[in-house]
């Protein structure tokens, strides 16, 4: 299967070549770096919590509610930005908070769906409603500008190393940082046995309840990660700036080569399947393609996707040796 | 120090609403091979899930290892005791490599930020797959190995663990013949170099050929340990059962009618060559042959997953043409194959619900609503005709014991109500008790008017259900018995011609692969 993976991050790569040779051709704007370094930073929140995602696909779960969550910790970081004295610690002290808020919601989708056993779908559902509820009760759907934002904070927003902006490294730690506990770490094979097969794990005494806390609440940290990034981005917050983004996330995760039935998917091609969304994107906006256009473009491309997924799944799964009876 | 790596004692396990195990003790030697039997449902599986930590007993069950006293809550538990269990579904991940497979588990005490030790991996698993002498390479996915070889994946794991003692829960039945022989070597080598192994199977044959000692359940109780040497056959199915079972000939000479299927010129390469035969109304056609002789291939081929190369086909004296197996079903062929525990039970569902399921379309009343009065009439006469047990058409399937999962499989099929009913070993992974009740409804069923075909190896089997037997032999009929002729002598040597059952039995060892999601 790995022979099978490593083709399927290839026919992506691919892709991505094909498109961007074309859009080359289309806008000469494109093939430069500048170019390259806007598609980047502009997907650098999408990457972050495509991520977090890809650790719960591979449990063979769901978190619709991403993007609820981050524009809850965007908001949060709103108006922590009037409590916070203007210093660089503030800016630190941010990295502490942003995701330690994130973290407790991401706490509460994985004990509903660990400790009780609820469904994923369901209980994200629930809890995106919720906050989605809550944060336009308390924001009254209002737009947070830059004019109340700290300078230091601005100052790292706008902040370059080698000419590459600061969102993009944020983005580069926390892909390396993940693959890391993926291939390195115990919770991380645990994360792929679970998703191979639960009632296995069992058996050769993984806890499974633990492990599905985990990606949930790790999702979260990853949330209020992206929430900086998101705030950084923009410089505003706004509640209503990420509304639907989930779809895109989980889209960018299935088209990455992981699998919405568990056991499988990589950081590298979450990676992937975000620069190809992302570039897809962009190319649509130099080629002036109506937003509308776009839309239906995008939504073709994550519906090919899945259903190719499923039908090399379902191929697979014939050829497989049957192993899930209880007996 | 003891001479026993385990003493189990006192074991009781009650179920909401079912009593599985009721005081049973469990005592093994170092070294030995211990034999496990009992009926479908007796309590083996459950009492091996409560050695492994799965299932809490109830209070008051007591377990010793080597003569010592210890408490097993969880499965790391029981891991760290030296039990390693090969689980009759076994306990891979498909997703992962074979190296990580068999290392998997072993850090499961550790902390969750353990940085893992590729290298300490790969070697573990190679020096484990050495020690079995098996050429698998460690870093394929498991998902690509045979279910033979996935077992022995399984017993590497148990090696790398240095297990003292290895349960294997039905291992043989998804193996081949030749499989088999080759779990059968590797059991004995386990056993010589001092790992006990308790062995669960409701083959005796093959219980005579590993075990030294036995431990009977029955009902959930506990019947008695025994010798090999002190026990035989019947006697044990005496102490299984209480009671004698054995099959009879079938002498009854039976009214055959019309011919309502006939297969003539059925070949495909490197499958079967020049197949063709008929089934006569009322009547019971045994197919056998050695592993490996094409019988299962025909099966399918007949049943639309694993197309002939020519061929022709008539039902009732029409000529029929099946694409699919979907398309077989709807000509009234149902086809149920030998893995039959794997494939087509929705776990979660009851029994009811299982069995009506290929006929719900049938099931409706003058509202187009289903009709849930005959839907429980239906699965209450398959429960009672197949024995399943307990007889709780409300349970869900996943409660039910390996063995009673595979009666309802059956009767979902049967429940179709086909024209010709092509079976695969019906009697595989099922007690003796229950096999003469499926063997009576096999009969039942022809003498209503089905086209009955089992294929099985069992020859007491097919001589306790047929009305003609056809032997193959490479791919081809060898030999065409009436029952009143057919001995086991006679169906042996069409099966090896010659009597040299090795080269026999390799002619047709790689048949193509064909797909058995059916
Ligand atoms: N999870 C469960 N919940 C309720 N009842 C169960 C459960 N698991 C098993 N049982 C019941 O316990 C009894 C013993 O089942 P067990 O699986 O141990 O049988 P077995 O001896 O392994 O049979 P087989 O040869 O068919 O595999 C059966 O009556 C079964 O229905
Ligand atoms: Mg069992």
């Amino acid at each position: 299967m790995k022979e099978l993976l490593k083709q399927k991050e290839i026919s992506i790569l691919a892709i991505i070549l094909l498109i961007g040779a074309v859009l080359s051709f289309v806008s000469p704007v494109f093939l430069t770096i500048g170019n390259f370094l806007d598609i980047i930073e502009g997907n650098v929140v999408l990457g972050i919590l495509a991520i977090g995602m890809t650790l719960i696909i591979i449990t063979s779960d769901i978190d619709v509610s991403v993007a609820a969550v981050t524009t809850a910790v965007a908001v949060s970081i709103g108006y922590l930005f009037t409590y916070l004295p203007d210093s660089w610690i503030s800016v630190l002290l941010l990295f502490l908070i942003a995701p330690v808020i994130g973290l407790v919601m991401g706490l509460v989708n994985g004990l509903l769906v660990s400790i009780i056993e609820i469904p994923a779908i369901v209980v994200t559902l629930g809890t995106l409603n919720i906050i989605a509820g809550i944060v336009l009760y308390i924001t009254n759907g209002n737009y947070i500008n830059s004019t109340s934002f700290p300078k230091s904070f601005m100052e790292f927003a706008n902040y370059e190393l080698l000419g590459i902006p600061i969102l993009i490294y944020l983005l580069a730690i926390v892909a390396i940082g993940t693959w890391y506990i993926l291939k390195h770490t115990l919770i991380g094979r645990s994360v792929l046995a679970i998703g191979g097969n639960t009632q296995s794990s069992v058996r050769v005494g993984i806890d499974y309840k633990k492990v599905k806390l985990f990606v949930f609440a790790y999702m979260g940290v990853l949330a209020g990660i992206a929430a900086i990034a998101q705030t950084a981005y923009t410089k505003a917050v706004d509640p209503n700036g990420m509304l639907g983004l989930e779809l895109t996330v989980i889209a960018a995760v299935v088209l990455g080569g992981a699998n919405i039935h568990g056991g499988r998917g990589s950081v590298h091609g979450t990676l992937l399947g975000v620069l190809l969304l992302a570039i897809m994107q962009n190319g649509m906006i130099l080629a002036r393609i109506d937003t509308y256009w776009q839309n239906v473009v995008t939504g073709a491309i994550i519906v090919i996707a899945v259903s190719y997924d499923h039908i090399s799944y379902k191929r697979s799964q014939d050829k497989l040796a049957k192993i899930e009876v209880e007996a | 120090m003891s001479d026993y790596i385990l003493q189990m004692k006192n074991i009781s396990k009650t179920f909401p609403g079912v009593k599985a195990l009721d005081n049973v003790e469990l005592e093994v030697k170092k070294g030995e091979v211990h034999a496990l039997i009992g009926e479908n449902g007796a309590g083996k599986s459950t009492l091996i899930k409560i050695l492994a930590g799965i299932h809490k007993p109830d209070p008051g069950a007591k377990f010793y290892f080597e003569g010592e006293e210890a408490k097993i809550n969880k499965p790391i538990d029981a891991t760290l005791k030296g039990v390693s269990i090969i689980y009759q579904d076994l306990s891979l991940f498909p997703n992962l490599s074979v190296a990580e497979n068999i290392y998997i588990g072993q850090d499961s005490n550790k902390k969750p930020w353990k940085k893992i030790n590729w290298k300490n991996i790969k070697k573990t698993a190679e020096r484990a797959l050495e020690e079995l002498e098996v050429d698998i390479d460690p870093n394929t996915t498991v998902e690509r190995l045979s279910i033979a070889q996935q077992q022995l994946v399984e017993i590497a794991r148990a090696l790398a663990f240095e297990a003292k003692l290895i349960v294997m829960d039905e291992p043989t039945s998804a193996l081949s013949s030749s499989e088999v022989e080759k779990l059968y070597r590797v059991v004995d080598k386990l056993s010589s170099r001092g790992i006990s192994i308790i062995f669960i199977s409701h083959k005796l044959k093959e219980l005579f050929r590993v075990s030294d000692r036995f431990t009977v359940l029955r009902d959930g109780k506990y019947v008695g340990s025994y010798q090999t040497e002190e026990i035989d056959e019947s006697k044990l199915i005496n102490l299984m059962v209480g009671r004698d079972v054995s099959y009879e000939k079938n002498e009854k000479e039976v009214e055959t009618g019309e011919t309502i299927f006939q297969i003539s010129n059925f070949s495909k390469q490197g499958n079967f060559k020049d197949i063709s035969f008929s089934l006569k109304k009322g009547e019971v056609l045994g197919i056998t042959g050695l592993v490996g002789s094409g019988r299962t291939e025909l099966a399918q081929a007949i049943f639309g997953v694993n197309k002939p190369d020519s061929g022709e086909l008539k039902i009732y004296g029409n000529d029929v043409q099946i694409r699919s197996s979907a398309d077989a079903v709807k000509k009234g062929v149902a086809y149920i194959p030998e893995a039959r525990q794997t494939q087509g039970l929705v776990l979660e569902q009851s029994i009811i619900n299982n069995i009506s399921l290929p006929i719900l379309n049938r099931m409706r009343n003058k509202l187009k609503l289903i009709d849930r009065k005959s839907e429980v009439q239906l699965a209450e006469q398959y429960i009672k005709s197949l024995d399943v047990r307990p007889a709780l058409p409300d349970l869900p399937a996943s409660k039910l014991s390996g063995g009673n999962q595979q009666k309802v499989v059956i009767g979902k099929w049967l429940s179709a109500q086909p024209k010709i009913l092509i079976i695969d070993e019906p009697t595989n992974g099922i007690d003796i008790g229950a096999k003469t009740e499926i063997h009576k409804l096999l009969r039942r069923l022809a003498n209503d008017g089905i086209g009955v075909i089992m294929i099985s190896s069992e020859l007491p089997e097919i001589l306790a259900v047929s009305d003609r037997v056809l032997v193959m032999r490479q791919g081809r009929i060898s030999g065409e018995l009436g029952i009143k002729e057919a001995t086991q002598e006679k169906i042996m040597s069409y099966a090896l011609n010659s009597g040299n059952k090795d080269e026999s039995s390799e002619v047709l060892n790689e048949p193509n692969q064909v797909s058995q999601g059916v």
